[in-house]
């Protein structure tokens, strides 16, 4: 059986297949990342960056998106 | 045409709008519509699979002539809001970042320290910074001097509809800005923002008193008319107000009979 | 021909004093009056700023139309060297005179930069406050004089008509125009605390000049926030064989421009020197000025008892037909009977220097002595 990498997904806990890419974490979550902004570690990871991104055993993600606010 | 000059975007509408508190995304996506309005503020939050319709990204650019500023909101420090603001540069495109700063839940007043700290930052980065601060005349003038493109004083805490309650100090701050002076906060009816436009401010941003209202459409609709009514009458020249004192003895005698 | 500036035709807040200026405004003197006297009241209380001016030079390079001292002109030409400087301050503390304003005509060989800067170091010693009308300088030049002890330049633009200003200053640095609009930004610029301006009433037509001179007041209020502003009020007397000033103006239009910028400025200093007469100067103390210059000489020097005759004729008497001579002693009693407090002194020595800002241009601080 493949053992699951374990990343921080907005403060919890999110396992998923090893060699996932950010698009792949896209795909799991369920968003379309077309309004989505990602931040590993602390990095912006553009657009045309997503595909080749390696997510690692214990990184750090957040995904952003922007709702209403004065 | 009396546009709203802001570094080199040009804007026909002096209503900036806030999406928040409105009941769902619907409405406040009709009430932008009829406001006219042609800047509006965002926050930044988390992506949850639950909730994905909160995304206003993809509606809200929809809307013709519409350009996003997205606020620091959340941010308690300048590091978050710096942060928050080059992810929200990153996903919008916009250079606009609103910078709010409020570490105190309860009023939500703004941190000065914090936001001369951020907005040094970001206008050095190349945003075009819209600090929200309290009325300080002089606080405005330490943004204007390292590069924010406005100065957004508040009229009163945010969501207390207590008007132009800081009226004085912003009527300094407006006199001595070199920068747009937009009033936010605070602001409950649409003849209040018509004082703040013919005060001699730029533009002013509702958020509350549009989607607090029995008919947030309808209330957009107000607040532009009155903002363009503020404005029109700002730059016809209100009559001077009189008011002066008469002393009880000639003052001026000795200047001989005419 | 350089473009005017932007700020020069701003009428963003314009309305209220072109309204009172106005042929046609309804706004009585007495009504103005009594409105710039609450202001005065309220921001600057029952006080009275005092300084002399003590002219260092009369050397002048420049050919203003309408001045006794310019280049073309046959008076007899003196330059104060540091003795006699030093004397003239302790004549002038003897009256009680802590704030001095140092004049010279336009940069010359006799009376240049170096010799200013040196005059500016000997009177820093001696007197509290040291402001300065001279000629145009460098923001670096401004920056020399602010680290000896200079912190306030007086410069008036004259008249902000430019077709007027290029005919009346007919030859030397000071015809260019553009170049004199612009020296209080580099006064500023420099470091210099307070800046004054001023139009010489009478060269033009007096309600534009002041409208102008208000522009030019607010433009440098919004770009220099930290800076002291004053306003001075020169008015051209008619002088029989002199310069006739083509629009004069009389004693009812200067009150009402008095009180008219005291009640659009609120808070900035205006001054009135005793080129107005004792009659004028006292009406308009607790009305609206709260500067003005006492034992004035204007002569270069002329404060020292021990000089002869000769030297102590004072040009200003002969000239016009009005001025102010009252001693100290005699101006002083006559605020206090209106209830007015006489100031001396509103400085201390150790808040002179440059001006911290950080807008000034990162240049390195050029330390060259002062003497």
């Amino acid at each position: 059986m493949l053992q699951m990498i374990t990343i921080d997904l907005n403060g919890q806990q999110q396992p998923l297949t090893p060699g996932s890419t950010v698009i792949d974490l896209l795909a799991v979550i369920g968003s379309d990342g077309k309004s989505v902004a990602v931040v590993v570690n602390d990095c912006i990871i553009r657009p045309e960056n997503r595909p080749s991104h390696l997510l690692q055993e214990g990184d750090r993600v957040e995904l952003l998106i922007f709702a209403g606010g004065g | 045409m009396d546009s709203l000059q802001i570094g080199s975007y040009t804007f026909s509408s002096r209503l900036i709008l806030g999406t928040g508190k409105f009941s769902n995304s619907t409405v406040m996506l009709d009430a932008v519509r009829a406001s006219g309005a042609q800047l509006v503020t965002v926050a930044l939050r988390r992506f949850n699979r639950e909730q994905a319709e909160d995304d206003l990204f993809g509606p809200l650019s929809a809307i013709e002539g519409i350009t996003l500023m997205p606020n620091t909101s959340g941010a308690a420090t300048a590091a978050e809001a710096v942060r928050a603001a080059h992810i929200a540069r990153e996903l919008s495109g916009s250079l606009f970042i609103k910078v709010e700063i409020h570490p105190n839940p309860q009023h939500l007043m703004p941190d000065p320290i914090e936001t001369y700290e951020a907005c040094r930052i970001l206008a050095q980065d190349g945003f075009l910074v819209m600090p929200y601060i309290a009325a300080d005349p002089v606080l405005a003038k330490r943004l204007e001097e390292v590069g924010c493109a406005s100065v957004m004083p508040l009229g009163s805490a945010i969501g207390s509809g207590q008007g132009l309650a800081t009226s004085e100090m912003l009527n300094i701050i407006i006199r001595e800005s070199g920068i747009p002076v937009i009033v936010d906060a605070g602001l409950r009816s649409p003849s209040e923002a018509a004082h703040a436009m013919e005060m001699g401010c730029e533009a002013v941003l509702v958020n509350s008193a549009v989607a607090a209202a029995g008919n947030p459409q309808a209330m957009a609709e107000a607040f532009a008319e009155a903002v363009a009514a503020g404005r029109k009458a700002f730059r016809a020249g209100l009559m001077q107000k009189s008011g002066f004192a008469v002393a009880t003895s000639p003052l001026t005698s000795f200047l001989g009979t005419r | 021909m350089t473009t005017l500036p932007e700020w020069l035709s701003d009428n963003r807040d314009t309305t209220a004093l072109a309204a009172m200026l106005s042929p046609a405004s309804s706004q009585s003197i007495e009504t103005l009056a009594a409105e710039s006297r609450a202001i005065t009241l309220r921001r600057f209380g029952r006080t009275m700023t005092l300084y002399a001016p003590l002219y260092l030079s009369n050397y002048c390079s420049s050919g203003c139309a309408y001045c006794g001292f310019a280049s073309d002109r046959k008076t007899p030409r003196h330059r104060l060297e540091p003795d006699e400087i030093r004397r003239e301050l302790a004549a002038m503390k003897k009256l009680g005179i802590s704030d001095i304003l140092l004049l010279t005509g336009e940069r010359t060989a006799a009376a240049d930069f170096d010799y200013l800067q040196r005059s500016v170091a000997i009177a820093a010693e001696e007197m509290q406050r040291v402001s300065v009308e001279a000629f145009p300088m460098s923001v670096n030049e401004y920056r020399a004089l602010a680290d000896c002890g200079c912190t306030g330049i007086t410069i008036y633009q004259e008249t902000y008509n430019r077709e007027r200003y290029e005919a009346l200053h007919r030859w030397g640095p000071k015809k260019d125009f553009i170049a004199r609009l612009e020296t209080p930004a580099r006064a500023l610029e420099g470091g210099i605390k307070s800046v004054g301006l001023g139009v010489l009433l009478g060269l033009s037509d007096p309600v534009q000049d002041a409208l102008s001179l208000y522009r030019h007041v607010r433009h440098l209020g919004r770009r220099y926030w930290r800076a002291g502003m004053s306003v001075s009020f020169p008015r051209m007397r008619p002088q029989t064989g002199g310069y006739e000033p083509p629009f004069p103006v009389d004693d009812l239009l200067l009150a009402r421009i008095i009180f008219a910028f005291r009640i659009a400025l609120p808070d900035t200093e205006l001054v009135l020197s005793t080129r107005e007469s004792a009659t004028f100067r006292d009406g308009m103390a607790g009305l609206g000025i709260t500067r003005m210059s006492i034992e004035s000489r204007t002569t270069v020097g002329g404060y020292c008892e021990s000089e002869n005759e000769e030297s102590k004729e004072k040009t200003g008497k002969g000239q016009f037909e009005i001025s102010d001579d009252r001693t100290a002693k005699e101006f002083c009693a006559a605020l206090r009977r209106q209830n007015i407090e006489p100031v001396f002194k509103n400085w201390e020595l150790s808040y002179n220097g440059p001006s911290s800002s950080i807008t000034l241009a990162t240049q390195p601080k050029k330390e060259e002595p002062c003497h």
